[in-house]
């Protein structure tokens, strides 16, 4: 695999070192690692990363800096791989993100970084165009009544929450301890259910599956 | 005169265009007065003299000023009794040196004004006896207003109280206790790490679940205390995205003023979440809705839902903890919750700078 170049937003010092830390340690290159808002627009349009890592609050107005400033750059990149870290996260965010359908989007809550190898997969991910969701965004969007989701069995259900989080069926199936063929079977079955065109695309297939749950 | 009036509430120094404008009708006044006595006196003088009959228009002229004057200085009495009181008193300074200057003016002689003076007098006390023991409106307001700040202001206090209890309680019970078991937890790993590499993992593994975990109440509190997308993207931002969040379809239509202050943004936004909260947990809803008004001085956000109604106001704390809340900025919560539904709740703040009601 090819050292993937990233800009690293974060303004703790604690948690950007450390974060730099992780990445070289996982042969990234860290291009930049930057502190606030105005400077990541500029970084980002100046260095075209592979993929950004952004905290959502920066300096200077310590709100959602770092968001506005990733949507920002992708006004002038479309499709440049994002993946927003946050303390919390919002359903309204993770809409923004995704509203350009261009895919290449994060949203993760910062604990996730505790798992190493999971957030490095999904750095990768979103590196290569997919999305990473985080659970609990998931969990919102599946817990809301809007949408009727009782014609789903629980196994079906289990696989569209990872589905909506971004992961393929390699994935799913590794971490459901299933063979690829079953979750194959279970993400046809649920198209067919919800009414979606089916899609070999991971991307494409995530996007209609949010576009379904968002309403 | 009334330019004058306004001025003394404001700052004094700085003279406002109505005031400079009543200041140069005065100008203009005294001039034509001026002119007015001057020319009686020529004409008296060229008509060849005798009684000086123009003493009687100087001093209708001075007594019209004089009158002028007093009323002024009424006016500037803030209203109710306090001017009622120097209404009389102007009365009084007006018409005793009329008297006396018009026994002067007829020649003097026995002084006839004494029993006016002196009946006048009588008059003006029973005036202030009769003023004085009147119930006065303006105090009224303002006992009534004081009372209502220092129930409002306990309410605040107790309230703040029990909530820096409860997230006292929040982060010992929650936070704190798996902050010890993850030193625990670590320190155990420290000692084991040569002895059994396995059990070591097994401990690390822990630890960062347990991590985890204390960041999940931390959260938990934090958004408690004031949600972070409040700070990030205000009132109607933030409503938009806890209505995202409800497991019931809620629209939000309108907009919250742009310089709200954080207490009454945070105050109205438990305040609708509260309401919310009701309704998914009790109406038995499918929809729902929060529509945001405001007119530069009160904020009103209507929030409605298509459930069974019936909702007590009385009952549950929660809504007695927003409406405590929403008091102490003048604020108040309408519930309009027949059986059958609709349930409206209408939530008032005044957001203007602060003035007396």
């Amino acid at each position: 695999m090819s050292r993937l170049r990233i800009v690293l937003a974060e303004d703790l010092t604690l948690l950007r070192d450390g974060l730099i830390r992780l990445f070289q340690a996982h042969d990234f290159e860290v291009v930049a690692a930057v502190d606030n808002g105005p400077q990541l627009v500029r970084d980002l349009v100046a260095l075209r990363p592979d993929v950004a890592v952004v905290d959502v609050r920066l300096p200077p107005g310590h709100t959602d800096e770092g968001l506005r400033a990733a949507l920002a750059a992708r006004q002038q990149l479309p499709g440049l791989p994002v993946l927003v870290l946050s303390q919390y996260v919002e359903q309204l965010y993770a809409r923004e993100l995704l509203a350009d359908g261009l895919g290449g989007i994060g949203y993760l809550l910062k604990d996730r970084v505790s798992d190493v190898g999971q957030f490095i997969a999904a750095v990768r991910r979103v590196a290569a165009g997919g999305t990473a969701l985080d659970p609990s965004v998931v969990a919102k969007l599946l817990d809301s009544r809007r949408r009727p989701l009782d014609r789903l069995s629980p196994r079906e259900r289990e696989v569209l929450a990872h589905m909506a989080q971004g992961r393929s069926n390699a994935a799913i199936a590794a971490s459901l301890v299933i063979t690829e063929k079953a979750v194959g079977k279970h993400t046809a079955s649920i198209f067919t259910k919800l009414g979606l065109q089916p899609s070999e695309d991971d991307n494409r297939r995530v996007l209609a599956v949010l576009a379904y749950l968002e309403g | 005169m009334s330019g004058t009036a306004r001025r003394s509430t404001a700052d004094p120094r700085v003279p406002t265009a109505p005031a400079v404008a009543a200041v140069s009708v005065v100008a203009v006044v005294a001039v034509v007065a001026a002119v007015v006595c001057a020319a009686v006196a020529i004409a008296w003088a060229v008509a060849g003299g005798g009684y000086f009959w123009p003493r009687w228009v100087w001093f209708g002229v001075a007594t019209t000023a004089a009158a002028a004057f007093l009323l002024g200085w009424t006016r500037r009495h803030p209203p109710g009794r306090r001017r009622r009181l120097a209404a009389g008193r102007a009365v009084l300074a007006l018409i005793v040196p009329v008297d006396v200057t018009v026994w002067a003016l007829s020649g003097g002689g026995y002084f006839w004004p004494l029993w006016s003076i002196t009946a006048w007098s009588i008059l003006f006390g029973g005036y202030v006896w009769v003023v004085s023991r009147l119930p006065d409106r303006r105090e009224q307001e303002l006992t009534t207003r004081v009372a209502v700040l220092a129930h409002t202001r306990r309410a605040v206090l107790d309230g703040q109280a029990a909530e820096l209890a409860r997230v006292e309680r929040d982060l010992h019970d929650g936070a704190q206790a798996r902050m010890v078991s993850l030193a625990l937890s670590l320190g155990m790993a420290e000692d084991l790490v040569r002895a059994d590499p396995e059990a070591t993992a097994r401990l690390l593994r822990e630890a960062r679940s347990t991590a985890v975990s204390a960041l999940d109440d931390l959260r938990t509190v934090m958004h408690s205390i004031h949600p972070a997308v409040l700070a990030d993207r205000g009132l109607a931002g933030a409503l938009r995205a806890l209505a995202l969040d409800l497991a019931l379809p809620v629209t939000v239509d309108g907009d919250a003023p742009a310089q709200l202050p954080a207490a009454v943004q945070s105050a109205a936004y438990f305040a609708t979440a509260e309401c919310l909260a009701n309704a998914v947990k009790h109406s038995q809803a499918t929809a729902g809705g929060i529509s945001l008004r405001h007119d530069g001085a009160v904020l009103r956000i209507v929030v409605t839902d298509d459930g069974i109604g019936g909702a007590d106001p009385a009952a549950g704390l929660g809504l007695r903890g927003v409406r405590r809340r929403l008091e102490t900025f003048d604020g108040r919560l309408d519930l309009d919750s027949p059986p059958g539904g609709p349930t409206v709740i209408t939530i008032t703040v005044p957001h203007g700078p602060g003035r007396l009601q």
